[in-house]
């Protein structure tokens, strides 16, 4: 977390462009330029900047936004929940698609079924999400009066206005994150399928069902999953640029606002908080992979 | 014994591949008879491994099985219906393979994986139903009440594995491969077969291992008095263990008989050259001998003799299609040959070499390939069915044979 948020600092600063030319305005009054800069601390050696910067973050303070002078944590929370719906369904639409349509594609392989999957995978893998969202807008959207392609509805408005005013966004999140999923659930799924074991859970007379999907999907599960976590940038990054396309006020358009103004307290205390769900939903990924997989046991044992 | 348990006629598994078609079982007959261990030995390729995973019509859409039949128990298992197959599969013939390592699910508690076996086989009324058995797997997980986990920890216990009902919840992992063997066993056992399959059950462990798996396998399928089909590349364990034989070589047996009469009076060049390759504590040869030469490829495999182009002996029949001969005399059991040098008017020299092949061979020999061609099936099977028929007057096989391997047992 430390890299991440020494990377983000320098990052954001090695960037041309300065908040109070951009606040006043291309022909301001240097005195008053210089006023604001002091007032922002930019004036300061970066290294000062930095300590003072991780100084406040250790007391669990992101600072305050340059612009609105609103607190960034505070600026955060009142646009997560757009974000956070989108991506959770979009993760469950991937899941949904990737799963079945693997593990088909895997047993009738080389078969017409195989090929429909795998060509589908390769479109959702090979398109932006942005891109899918634009399709989504003007083919579902456009002709589906129920399904708005604009805006968001936070969920204690109901249920129903909630999931289909994020349908459309979450499906264009999830369908590359499902695209990528599918083909490792396939590959994974092949390599299983001539492991030794399949074959001794034939010869004990179970039912080709019953032989794949409990001897084998477990077992396929497990580098699907570590890979899911791994992905899941995928699925970050669409939100940003989906919530654009969409006219969705989330994390994402909170983030290019913030660059585009120069905010850099916003920017870096945005940016850390996606890292920090990044690692904790890594964290989450290898505590579900030591549920399916037996053979890991993290703190010791006998 | 008036019907063997497993009878295998005229077996042939070819797999079709971008060079060509393979033929990696050609033409096999064997029986084996209720308690009978029967040994299929040869080197690696040979076909070994294909033959009992067609008998279980276990290969995938790549292989094809063909047989004039394979009888189980008085049924033509190529005839059953792959519903009907499973309930032979791992009730009436189970297998056990050669990889403890991998043969067992790794991410299954080695109790559920013979657990399984208990509900699919035997009578304790559990169902087995897809959706009864993934609630099972994934979200209630096997009772330790239930009779067949019970019984899998008595299968445990009766595979010599000590504290049984821990160990039941244990992974694969957590085992040494000799133990996972013999969870493999127990599996085997699970569904009360009554013959078992072991693929070089002892190839993957120790040799300080296999001599206790092996007598394992052995004593337990005496003692529930289940018929074996051993493989193994091992001429020391076929020795030991088995009481029929078969060598096979290149797809095709070359030599079946009793394990004496083919360890004291081999008749096929390839059964000699395989006993001169065992080296002996009492050698003093510098080299150990070998057979000259490999494999011949199986894609588009040409008729007659598999073994011609290594054989010290050939002669000019060797490339017409091989017969078999039984050979005379033989006190055991059967003993049958397929290697033209046996032919009736063939003469051998002291040095095993043919000068001359007499007119009346050639005839004899065009009249057995005659009868023995396809779609008339009667002449192999006047030449095969004595296999079965006892040399000596009915020696009883069950009760010898335990007292024979009883004695081998304790030089291990």
């Amino acid at each position: 977390m430390l890299f991440v948020v020494t990377v983000v600092f320098f990052a954001v600063r090695a960037v041309p462009g300065d908040p109070a030319r951009l606040m006043l305005g291309g022909d301001a009054d240097p005195a008053a330029l210089t006023a604001l800069r002091q007032e922002l601390g930019l004036n300061q050696p970066l290294y000062v900047q930095y300590f003072q910067w991780l100084r406040r973050l250790l007391t669990g303070n992101f600072g305050e936004s340059i612009r609105t002078g609103e607190p960034v944590l505070g600026s955060l929370a009142q646009v997560a929940g757009p974000t956070i719906s989108i991506a959770a369904l979009g993760m469950v639409i991937a899941l949904m698609i990737a799963v079945p349509t693997g593990i088909l594609s895997s047993v009738k392989r080389y078969e017409i079924e195989d090929y429909v999957s795998t060509t589908i995978a390769f479109f959702g893998i090979s398109m932006p999400a942005f891109w899918i969202g634009i399709v989504l807008i003007l083919v579902i959207g456009v002709n589906v009066d129920s399904i708005p392609t604009f805006g968001y509805t936070p969920i204690d408005e109901g249920v129903s206005p909630w999931f289909r005013s994020i349908i459309l966004p979450a499906f264009a999140v999830g369908f590359p994150y499902g695209g990528i999923l599918m083909r490792m659930m396939r590959s994974s799924m092949l390599e299983v399928l001539n492991e030794d074991y399949m074959r001794t859970a034939r010869a004990k007379g179970l039912s080709s069902n019953l032989v794949l999907f409990k001897h084998g999907l477990q077992n396929a599960l497990i580098p699907v999953v570590t890979l899911a976590g791994i992905f899941l940038a995928v699925v970050l990054g669409g939100v940003v640029a989906v919530e654009i396309v969409f006219g969705i006020r989330g994390i994402g358009r909170l983030l290019i606002g913030s660059i585009n103004r120069r905010d850099f307290p916003l920017i870096q205390g945005t940016v850390l908080i996606i890292s920090f769900v990044f690692v904790l939903a890594n964290i989450v990924v290898d505590l579900l992979y030591t549920m399916i997989n037996p053979r890991i046991k993290y703190g010791g044992g006998e | 014994m008036s019907e063997p348990l497993l009878d295998v006629r005229g077996l042939t598994t070819s797999f079709e591949t971008g060079q060509g078609k393979l033929t990696a079982v050609d033409d096999i007959s064997f029986s084996i008879g209720e308690g009978e261990v029967f040994g299929v030995v040869g080197e690696s390729g040979s076909g070994k491994s294909v033959t009992a995973l067609s008998v279980m019509r276990l290969l995938d859409d790549a292989g094809t099985v063909e047989a004039d039949e394979i009888r189980f128990n008085g049924t033509d298992l190529l005839s059953l219906s792959e519903r009907e197959m499973r309930n032979v599969r791992g009730g009436e013939i189970s297998m056990i393979f050669q990889d403890p390592m991998t043969s067992l699910n790794p991410v299954m508690t080695i109790g559920e994986q013979i657990a399984e076996v208990v509900r699919h086989h035997g009578d304790v009324g559990e169902r087995t139903g897809f959706w009864s058995e993934m609630r099972r797997k994934y979200v209630t997980g096997t009772s330790k009440e239930s009779r067949s986990w019970q019984r899998a920890v008595e299968l445990l216990e009766t595979v010599g594995i000590p504290e049984p009902e821990k160990r039941a919840t244990e992974f694969p992992h957590q085992l040494s491969g000799g133990m996972r063997q013999r969870v493999v066993i127990a599996q085997a056992l699970a569904g009360d077969p009554s013959l078992i399959i072991a693929d070089e059950p002892t190839t993957a462990l120790d040799v300080s291992i296999e001599a206790q798996i092996l007598n394992e396998i052995l004593e337990l399928s005496d003692e529930f008095g289940i018929s074996v089909l051993l493989i193994t590349h091992d001429l020391g364990v076929v020795r030991e263990t088995c009481d029929r034989v078969a060598v096979m070589y290149a797809s095709e047996f070359m030599e079946t008989g009793h394990v004496d009469d083919i360890f004291e009076d081999p008749h096929h060049p390839y059964t000699e050259g395989l006993l001169a390759s065992i080296p002996r504590i009492d050698d003093d040869r510098e080299w150990l001998s070998v057979i000259e030469g490999t494999v011949p490829d199986l894609i588009d495999k040409p008729a007659g003799c598999p073994f011609r182009d290594r054989c010290d002996y050939a002669f000019e029949l060797c490339d017409r299609p091989l017969v078999e001969y039984e050979i005379e005399g033989s006190a055991l059991e059967t003993h049958t040959v397929r290697c033209h040098r046996e032919n009736e008017h063939v003469e051998v020299d002291d040095s095993g070499h043919i000068d001359a092949v007499p007119e009346e061979a050639v005839a004899a020999l065009e009249r057995r390939i005659e009868a023995e061609s396809p779609g008339d099936a009667g002449g192999s099977v006047t030449s095969t069915t004595d296999v079965n028929a006892r040399a000596d007057g009915g020696r009883p096989t069950s009760p010898a044979t335990g007292s024979e391997n009883g004695g081998d047992q304790d030089e291990y």
